[in-house]
């Protein structure tokens, strides 16, 4: 691994060079910045990686159960496994998606799964992202880049090929295919992961779409190839949120949607990659109730922990909440990206009082957690080795099977006080390597 | 029972030639336990294909597109629609219970209701209620507040037109644990579309018209009904061109003898 370290300098400009970026919007203006890149991989062995996977199948496979469930029968409801009011006041509950089944059945086509790895040897599940979760295409053109530089350092050290990726992706869309071609819709050049849609496409051999590039006629998508021939869409792997997506069935005001696309998906005439209404799944609220998923619609003990989690909605919980806010980790269900999460240590005593007067009046607003000590990594900054906190985003892929795939994004965060890794708050990323044998 | 006849006009001029313009509208009576459509005709204009369906609430939803350039958009439904009262609505979501977009608490409300709170009854009582004191406290202005404004904003400012008070009344209602939705629709006397609620109690749905402190008779006509305005928008529309928009709609229901 010397050498890849050796070559860093190398590693990095051939970064800049392919434009691996992020872009960041702050105070109401859009910038782009390189997603910094820490050579040193995080390193998952074989038995560890295989506990993980099996953990993240089994999650998945609950939470498609049960999106099915919300939008269908509503059974997990109704046998009061999981309270109504964190599902039908969850912003991600989209009542146009009442009664639709989507092709297959199949909801959660890629999911990010977020965990952390505590101090105590045991991997948690911090949050589920089954919406858009981005960041797959980080972890495969850095390895892509290290393999040039240092070929001979993946040769050494076993390391599962992570090339895989584009194939599984494929694989998803296909299976879900309404007969057609395969489109990734992006929402254009100065989204936050526009680099990765470009790069998705090209490796899936999919039409990277614009959204004026779709239109839909008699509930069928039609994409304008560059001489203005229509060709049937089969699969949209859009990267364009629910709210966004269709003006006619949504936020009436969006322009970057496509006119009825949503009645196209409701009629199974084309597979939306994922699904709409999935946010009513991955709500923090929701969250709660995942282990209690597995075991209603599996029959299975969950495999992977959630972090200790607290619901000031529940009476007891609230009294817990309130007398130990001090040392909770307290998150508003309603923002995502990092934002809307308060540490109560870092809460003078004024400020204290406020959350507490907040959590009495909005309890169905927070939810509480211990907060997780979790293993830092190293990193080199400056040319110096110094630890930081970093979690994984593991990919889940819902095809003909469930797949994990064998990589994943490692992010870190460079402030060494901070245990926010997101990278729409300025963190970075490693490489992850999960060990072949 | 009562006959009503009804004349709805909606007709939108634009500054400027707009094209590739899709529409959907909620524009029909809807078919249901206290109203049945006897008679209807429409038009639309200019000239377009439109395909009929139903929403997951089972309002009647009309789309269609309009591909050429044009700068007038309008509609226009009349009939008679035969109101029985006497028939129950059933029918029931467990969203109803749950604030949606425009229909969030925060501080004003939250306070407002615990000032408010109704201290016995069934859910009809405690909404009707909570509708009276809604009435004596809010004042109808027009011009102050617009179609994005929430229950919470129009609580904050005091005044507002028919849909802010539904929308406020369904917040209260919330609070209180009672089922509650929106209702757009016309009534006799008012020359615009109208909005009310329809709270449950006991298994069924009963009208309330808070701008006016009553209770929704026969002489009320239902399009849509929905968590709030956002799902019984009578025109949702999407297309190319820059141009304002100047939006004229009449309505007169007069009950047929």
């Amino acid at each position: 691994m010397q050498n890849l370290l050796d070559n860093m300098d190398l590693v990095n400009g051939l970064m800049a060079r392919y434009g691996v970026r992020f872009g960041i919007y702050k105070n109401g203006t859009f910038r782009e910045q390189i997603f910094p890149f820490d050579a040193i991989p995080r390193i998952i062995p074989k038995e560890q990686f295989d506990y993980i996977e099996r953990g993240l199948i089994q999650r998945v496979t609950a939470l498609n159960c049960f999106l099915n469930d919300v939008y269908g029968e509503k059974r997990i409801i109704k046998d009061g496994v999981v309270a109504e009011e964190f599902v039908f006041s969850s912003s991600g509950y989209l009542s146009v998606c009442e009664g639709i089944r989507p092709v297959k059945g199949i909801y959660t086509h890629i999911s990010g799964i977020d965990l952390v790895e505590g101090k105590d040897g045991e991997w948690y599940i911090l949050e589920d992202n089954l919406r858009i979760p981005s960041g797959a295409s980080y972890p495969l053109i850095a390895r892509d880049i290290c393999r040039r530089v240092s070929p001979e350092t993946f040769v050494e050290n076993n390391v599962a090929e992570n090339r895989d990726y584009a194939a599984l992706l494929k694989e998803t869309m296909d299976n879900c295919n309404c007969g057609g071609i395969n489109v990734i819709l992006t929402p254009g050049r100065y989204n936050a992961a526009f680099f990765e849609h470009s790069y998705l496409a090209e490796r899936t051999k999919s039409v990277l779409a614009m959204p004026g590039d779709l239109y839909v006629e008699d509930d069928i998508v039609y994409y304008k190839d560059y001489s203005g021939h229509p060709k049937k869409v089969g699969t949209i792997y859009r990267r364009l949120s629910d709210e966004f997506l269709d003006p006619m069935a949504f936020n009436p005001e969006s322009l970057i949607g496509v006119p009825n696309i949503f009645d196209a998906f409701k009629k199974g005439n084309v597979a939306l990659i994922n699904a709409p209404g999935n946010g009513v799944a991955d709500d923090k609220g929701i969250y709660y109730f995942v282990p209690k998923m597995i075991r209603y619609y599996l029959g299975e003990e969950p495999i992977l922990k959630n972090a200790p989690t607290y619901l000031p909605f529940y009476e007891e919980d609230r009294k817990y909440v309130l007398e130990n806010l001090g040392r909770l980790v307290i998150k508003d269900v309603a923002e995502a990206g990092g934002y809307g999460v308060v540490f109560g240590r870092d809460l003078d005593a004024e400020e204290l009082s406020h959350m507490k007067q907040l959590i009495k009046t909005e309890s169905r607003r927070f939810i509480a957690q211990e907060v997780i000590d979790f293993k830092d990594l190293d990193i080199i900054d400056n040319g110096e080795m110094v630890p930081r906190k970093a979690d994984l985003r593991a990919f889940v892929l819902y095809g003909k099977e469930v797949k994990v795939w064998k990589c994943g994004l490692t992010r870190f965060s460079r402030n060494p006080d901070s245990f926010v890794v997101n990278s729409s708050q300025g963190g970075g990323f490693k490489d992850t390597w999960v060990l072949s044998r | 029972m009562k006959k009503l006849r009804f004349v709805y006009r909606t007709s939108q001029i634009f500054s400027n030639d707009i094209t590739t313009h899709y529409f959907t509208l909620r524009c029909l009576p809807r078919q249901e336990a206290r109203q049945k459509t006897i008679e209807m005709n429409y038009k639309l204009w200019p000239q377009a294909g439109i395909v009929t369906t139903k929403d997951n609430f089972d309002n009647f939803v009309q789309k269609g597109e309009i591909l050429y350039p044009h700068r007038e958009f309008g509609f226009e439904v009349s009939g008679i629609v035969q109101v029985d009262h006497s028939r129950k609505r059933t029918g029931w979501h467990p969203c109803y219970k749950y604030a949606s977009g425009y229909t969030a608490v925060s501080t004003v409300l939250w306070a407002y209701y615990q000032a408010h709170r109704p201290d016995q009854g069934d859910e009809l009582a405690r909404a009707l209620y909570l509708m009276n004191c809604l009435y004596s406290d809010f004042k109808y202005v027009q011009g102050v507040t617009d179609v994005h404004t929430t229950a919470e904003q129009a609580m904050t400012l005091g005044r507002g037109v028919c849909q802010d008070y539904a929308h406020i009344l369904i917040a209260l209602c919330h609070l209180d644990g009672i089922g509650a939705r929106y209702v757009a629709g016309f009534m006799i006397g008012e020359g615009v579309t109208h909005a009310w609620v329809e709270i449950m109690c006991n298994g069924y749905w009963y009208g309330l018209d808070p701008t006016n402190n009553l209770m929704v008779d026969e002489t009320y006509i239902k399009l849509s009904h929905g968590r709030d305005y956002n799902d019984c928008a009578v025109i949702r529309g999407s297309f190319y061109g820059s141009a304002k928009q100047e939006q004229t709609v009449s309505v007169i229901v007069e009950e047929v003898h």
